[in-house]
C-alpha cells in the first residue's frame, strides 16, 4: 500500500494527496499536553490518544474514552466508556451544528478554526506537507501545525496571559483493522442510555454516577471552533 | 355567646331577688309588664339574630316598662342561619367562580348519578401511565398548557382534569419508601405491589435472580384481557422493552434485562427469557402457562427500543438506526423477523412514513419500534433521524386498530418521557410531554364512549419538581419569580432572581438555550446551587433549573400521585388508595378475573 502511495506520489502531487486524505481516514494518534499556568512554574503533562474512523472519533486516555458518532443526518452522537468498569454511557446526539464540529471531533483542530487563521509557512511535498498556521485573538495566539493532507494535527500552541497549552504529536499509525479493533472492543462494553441513569440506582456503577456525578471529561479546549474556550486541560476531576 | 347569656341571666336574677325584698317591705303592687324585642341578625346579643323579652314591674306607673323597672332580662337567640337571602346572597352569586362552582356541583351530581357502577361493564379499558408524572407536574404542565394557549394559565384544565373522578395512589414498593416503575407499575397492572427493579413477579423475588422467578409470578390485566378475547395493546415513547410496558406483559427477575446481552450468563443459562423475547412470545407463553388457553397475541405494539429487538451486527440495521451497530442481541436472533413469522398478516413499521400508512380498519397486527432506544421527547421529534409519531398520534391509531375487536380491547400508554426529562433536571420537556399526553388522552376520550370504556390516567411515582415562590397570577411557569404587583423578577436573600419551578436534587443549572433534548445536560457533571439568572431566558426548552443536592440525576419522589378516572367502574377511584388497587378497579370494571375463570374452567 505504501508503494502505491509512494507512485502515486511521484506520478501526481494532487492524486497524491486526495490519496493520503483517503489512507488516514482510519487513524490512531498519540499526543502529549503540556500545561503552564504563569502562578506555578510546573509544567503538567498528560497524555491521550485520539482514535478516528470515517463516522467516528474517539480520545482515550487512562480511565476514560469519549466517543463521537456522525450519524447519517450529521447530528453528533456522543458515547463515554469508562476503561476501569468496561462499562459505557450512550448519549443522544446532541443538535451542535455537527459538521463544524464533527471535525473538530476528528483532528483535534477544527476546519473553521483553520480557515480563521493565517498561513505562515509550508514545507515538505504530497502526503508531508505541513503547513503553519498562527492566530491572535484578544490575548490569546494560537499557532499551529497541520499535516494538511492527512487531516492531522502535528502540534499546536496556545499562549495566554495566564499560562500556555501546548499539544504534541507523539506518534501516529493509520491501520484500518486495529483501529476498527478498538471501537468494536469498547462497543462490546455494557452501555446504558444516560436517561436511564436515574432508574438505576441498585447498580453499583450506576449508582456511583448519580450520587457522586459525573466525572468530567473536560475537552481539550484548544479545538474549540471560536478559540473562546482554550482555558481547559486534557484532566479528570471528580465533582 | 352562651357565656354571655349566662352571665346576663345571673345579673337578672339577682336584681329580681332584690327588688323582691323591697315589695316584701313596701307592700306596694305594681303592673308586672313583659316586652319582646325582635333582635336584628348582626345584633351585640344575638349574632344570628332572636328575640329579647324583658319582665319588670311598672313602678312610675306610666304603662311601659322603663329600662329601669325592668328586673329580667331572657334572651332567646336564633340558631346560625343555614341559608341566606338573595340580597345577603348578591355578592357570592353574582361573581363567576361562585358560579362556576354551582355548574360544576350540577355536573358532578350528575357524574355521580349517571356513572355506570355495575360490574363488568367496561368494554374497553385504556390505561394512560405519565412516568414520573406527579402532582406538581401535571399542575405546572396544565398552567403551560393555558399560557401556550393565551391563556393566565392557572384556570386551564389538562383533558383528564376535566374526568368526573379522583384519588391518590400511594406509591411505595414493598422494599422501598420512594419507588421505581418496575415495581409501580407491576402493583398497578397486576394489583400486586412487589419490590423495587423487577417487573411481573411478586416479592418474594430476589432481584436479579433468575432462579427465584419461577412459582413467583403474576398475571397481569392485559394477559387476562387476552385470555378473555379482547384485543389488546402497548404504547409507549420509551423502549418498549423499559420497565413500565414490560410489566403489562414480562416476568423479569431485573428490569434491565431488556435483551438477552443484559443478562448475567447464570440468568440465560438458568431459563429466564429476555424482556424483548418475552414480547415478541406473549402468545405462546400465555398458551403454555395456561392449559387450554388459546389467544391471538397482542394486536398493537408501539415504541421505542429496535436495539433490543435486533442481533449485534451492522447488516440488520435500519433507515433509522443511531449506533454504528443498531442492534445489541448477541443471540443472533431477530425478533422483528420472528415476530413476522408468527403474523403473517401482521405490519411492522419503524418511521413516520410507515406508520401514516397503517390501514387501521385492515390491520391485524401492527408492530413499531420507531427508534433504537427511547422515543424521542415531543419537543425534540424533529431530529428524529427517518420520524416519528408523536403520543397522541400512536393512541388514536392504536384504538382504530384495537376496536375492530367487537368484544373490546384493553390498551395502555405509557408517556414515557416526563420521567427522563425530570431526571435531566429540564422542566421544559417534562411539562411539554405531559401536555402531549393530555392530548392523547384527549384522542381516548373523544374516539369512545363513556358508556362503555373506563379511562385511568395516573403515574407510576412523582419526582421532587416544586413550584414555589410567590409569582403573580399568569407568571409564565417556566420563568423567574414576579411577584404579584410586580414588573421585575423577585430577588433572593443572595441578590438574584429564581425561577418557580425547581428541583430538590439533580444536576442543577443548565442554560443550553434553544437545544430540545433534555438529556444533553448529561454532558456535564452537576452544577448546583445558585447562578445568577438576571440574563438567562429560563423559559427556553434548553434551560435546566437549579437543584438544591448536587447528584449526577435527579430522583424519583415519594409522594402520592393522582389518578383520574372516566367511564364504567370510575366511581371507584376515589380516596388515597395503594396503587395495587388501580388494577382491582379495572377488574371491577371488566370482569377481568371472573371472565379469565370462566374461559378456563371450559
Amino acid at each position: 500500500m505504501k508503494l502505491v502511495i509512494l507512485s502515486l506520489a511521484l506520478l501526481s502531487p494532487l492524486a497524491s494527496a486526495a490519496q493520503c486524505t483517503i489512507d488516514s481516514q482510519y487513524m490512531q494518534a498519540s499526543y502529549k499536553v503540556s500545561q503552564q499556568h504563569e502562578v506555578d512554574t510546573a509544567v503538567h503533562t498528560q497524555q491521550f490518544t485520539l482514535w478516528r474512523t470515517l463516522s467516528q472519533a474517539a480520545q482515550q486516555d487512562e480511565q476514560l474514552v469519549e466517543v463521537w458518532q456522525q450519524l447519517s443526518n450529521q447530528q453528533l452522537r456522543p458515547i463515554r466508556y469508562f476503561v476501569q468498569d468496561k462499562r459505557g454511557i450512550e448519549y443522544q446526539p446532541s443538535e451542535v451544528k455537527a459538521k463544524q464540529n464533527f471535525s473538530s471531533k476528528q483532528q483535534l483542530v477544527s476546519d473553521e478554526l483553520l480557515a480563521k487563521m493565517t498561513l505562515q509557512s509550508e514545507r515538505g511535498e504530497g502526503c508531508d506537507k505541513v503547513q503553519k498556521y498562527s492566530l491572535k485573538q484578544a490575548d490569546t495566539t494560537i499557532e499551529v501545525s497541520w499535516v494538511v493532507n492527512k487531516k492531522l494535527l502535528e502540534s499546536m500552541h496556545i499562549t495566554k496571559p495566564t499560562g500556555s497549552q501546548t499539544i504534541i504529536l507523539q506518534s501516529v499509525s493509520f491501520d484500518k483493522q486495529t483501529v476498527q479493533q478498538q471501537f468494536a472492543v469498547w462497543d462490546n462494553y455494557q452501555t446504558t442510555d444516560y436517561a436511564d441513569i436515574g432508574d438505576n440506582e441498585s447498580d453499583p456503577f450506576l449508582a456511583k454516577m448519580i450520587n457522586l456525578g459525573f466525572i468530567e471529561h473536560s475537552a481539550p479546549g484548544f479545538y474549540d471552533t471560536n478559540g473562546k474556550t482554550l482555558k481547559g486541560g486534557h484532566h479528570h476531576s471528580h465533582h | 355567646m352562651a357565656a354571655n347569656m349566662n352571665k346576663l341571666n345571673l345579673l337578672s336574677l339577682a336584681v329580681v331577688v332584690a327588688l323582691a325584698g323591697c315589695s316584701d317591705d313596701d307592700d306596694n303592687d305594681y303592673k308586672t309588664l313583659v316586652v319582646n324585642n325582635t333582635l336584628p341578625v348582626g345584633s351585640q346579643q344575638c349574632v344570628n339574630g332572636g328575640t329579647e323579652t324583658l319582665e319588670g314591674e311598672d313602678t312610675n306607673r306610666n304603662g311601659e316598662l322603663d329600662a329601669d323597672e325592668v328586673l329580667e332580662t331572657n334572651l332567646n337567640c336564633n340558631d346560625p342561619a343555614s341559608s341566606l337571602t338573595p340580597q345577603q346572597l348578591v355578592n357570592l352569586s353574582t361573581n363567576q367562580w361562585f358560579k362556576d362552582a354551582k355548574v360544576k356541583m350540577a355536573t358532578s351530581q350528575e357524574n355521580i348519578a349517571g356513572i355506570v357502577k355495575e360490574s363488568g361493564k367496561a368494554k374497553n379499558i385504556i390505561l394512560f401511565v405519565g412516568d414520573g408524572m406527579g402532582v406538581s407536574t401535571v399542575t405546572a404542565a396544565r398552567i403551560l398548557a393555558g399560557q401556550q394557549e393565551g391563556k393566565m394559565g392557572e384556570e386551564h384544565l389538562l383533558s383528564f382534569d376535566t374526568m368526573p373522578f379522583s384519588g391518590f395512589a400511594k406509591t411505595y414498593n414493598v422494599d422501598a419508601q420512594t419507588p421505581d416503575s418496575a415495581g409501580t407499575m407491576t402493583a398497578m397492572t397486576s394489583g400486586v405491589k412487589t419490590d423495587v427493579g423487577v417487573i411481573g413477579v411478586d416479592e418474594d423475588i430476589e432481584r436479579g435472580d433468575c432462579s427465584t422467578v419461577a412459582g413467583n409470578e403474576l398475571i397481569t390485566a392485559t394477559e387476562l384481557a387476552e385470555i378473555n378475547g379482547l384485543a389488546t395493546g402497548i404504547v409507549s415513547t420509551a423502549r418498549i422493552t423499559h420497565a413500565t410496558p414490560a410489566a403489562t406483559y414480562a416476568k423479569s427477575a431485573d428490569r434491565n434485562w431488556e435483551d438477552v446481552s443484559d443478562m448475567p450468563e447464570d440468568a440465560v443459562t438458568g431459563g429466564c427469557e429476555d424482556i424483548a423475547s418475552q414480547l415478541v412470545n406473549f402468545e405462546a407463553n400465555l398458551e403454555a402457562r395456561f392449559a387450554g388457553v388459546d389467544v391471538d397475541g397482542l394486536e398493537v405494539v408501539m415504541g421505542g427500543g429496535r436495539r433490543h429487538f435486533l442481533p449485534k451486527d451492522a447488516a440488520f440495521n435500519s433507515a433509522d438506526a443511531v449506533s454504528a451497530v443498531e442492534g445489541d442481541r448477541t443471540d443472533e436472533r431477530n425478533l422483528i423477523t420472528e415476530w413476522q413469522a408468527k403474523y403473517p398478516t401482521g405490519q411492522y413499521v419503524m418511521d413516520q412514513a410507515g406508520f401514516n400508512n397503517l390501514d387501521t380498519e385492515t390491520a391485524t397486527q401492527v408492530f413499531g419500534l420507531f427508534n433504537e432506544s427511547h422515543m424521542q421527547y415531543e419537543a425534540d421529534r424533529g431530529n428524529d433521524i427517518a420520524g416519528e409519531p408523536s403520543l397522541s398520534e400512536m393512541t388514536a391509531k392504536a384504538i382504530d386498530v384495537l376496536d375492530n375487536n367487537d368484544k373490546g380491547f384493553f390498551l395502555t400508554v405509557e408517556s414515557g418521557r416526563i420521567d427522563h426529562a425530570h431526571h435531566a433536571g429540564n422542566a421544559y420537556n417534562a411539562l411539554n410531554d405531559t401536555i402531549e399526553l393530555s392530548k392523547a388522552v384527549q384522542v381516548a376520550m373523544d374516539k369512545t364512549s363513556i358508556e362503555d370504556t373506563l379511562i385511568i390516567v395516573t403515574a407510576d411515582h412523582s419526582h421532587v419538581f416544586t413550584i414555589a415562590g410567590y409569582p403573580k397570577r399568569g407568571n409564565p411557569i417556566l420563568g423567574k419569580v414576579v411577584a404579584v404587583g410586580s414588573e421585575e423578577p423577585s430577588l433572593a436573600a443572595d441578590g438574584m432572581p429564581y425561577t418557580t419551578v425547581g428541583y430538590a436534587n439533580g444536576l442543577g443549572f443548565r442554560n443550553l438555550g434553544d437545544e430540545t433534548n433534555a438529556d444533553a445536560a448529561y454532558l456535564e457533571a452537576p452544577a448546583v446551587g445558585r447562578y445568577d439568572l438576571t440574563a438567562v431566558d429560563t423559559t427556553s426548552a434548553g434551560f435546566h433549573q437549579e437543584a438544591a443536592v448536587p447528584l449526577g440525576s435527579e430522583t424519583h419522589a415519594g409522594e402520592d400521585v393522582g389518578v383520574y378516572a372516566i367511564g364504567p367502574g370510575a366511581h371507584l377511584v376515589t380516596g388515597t388508595n395503594e396503587q395495587s388497587y388501580l388494577f382491582h378497579v379495572m377488574d371491577y370494571a371488566a370482569d377481568l378475573v371472573k371472565n379469565a375463570d370462566a374461559k378456563l374452567a371450559n
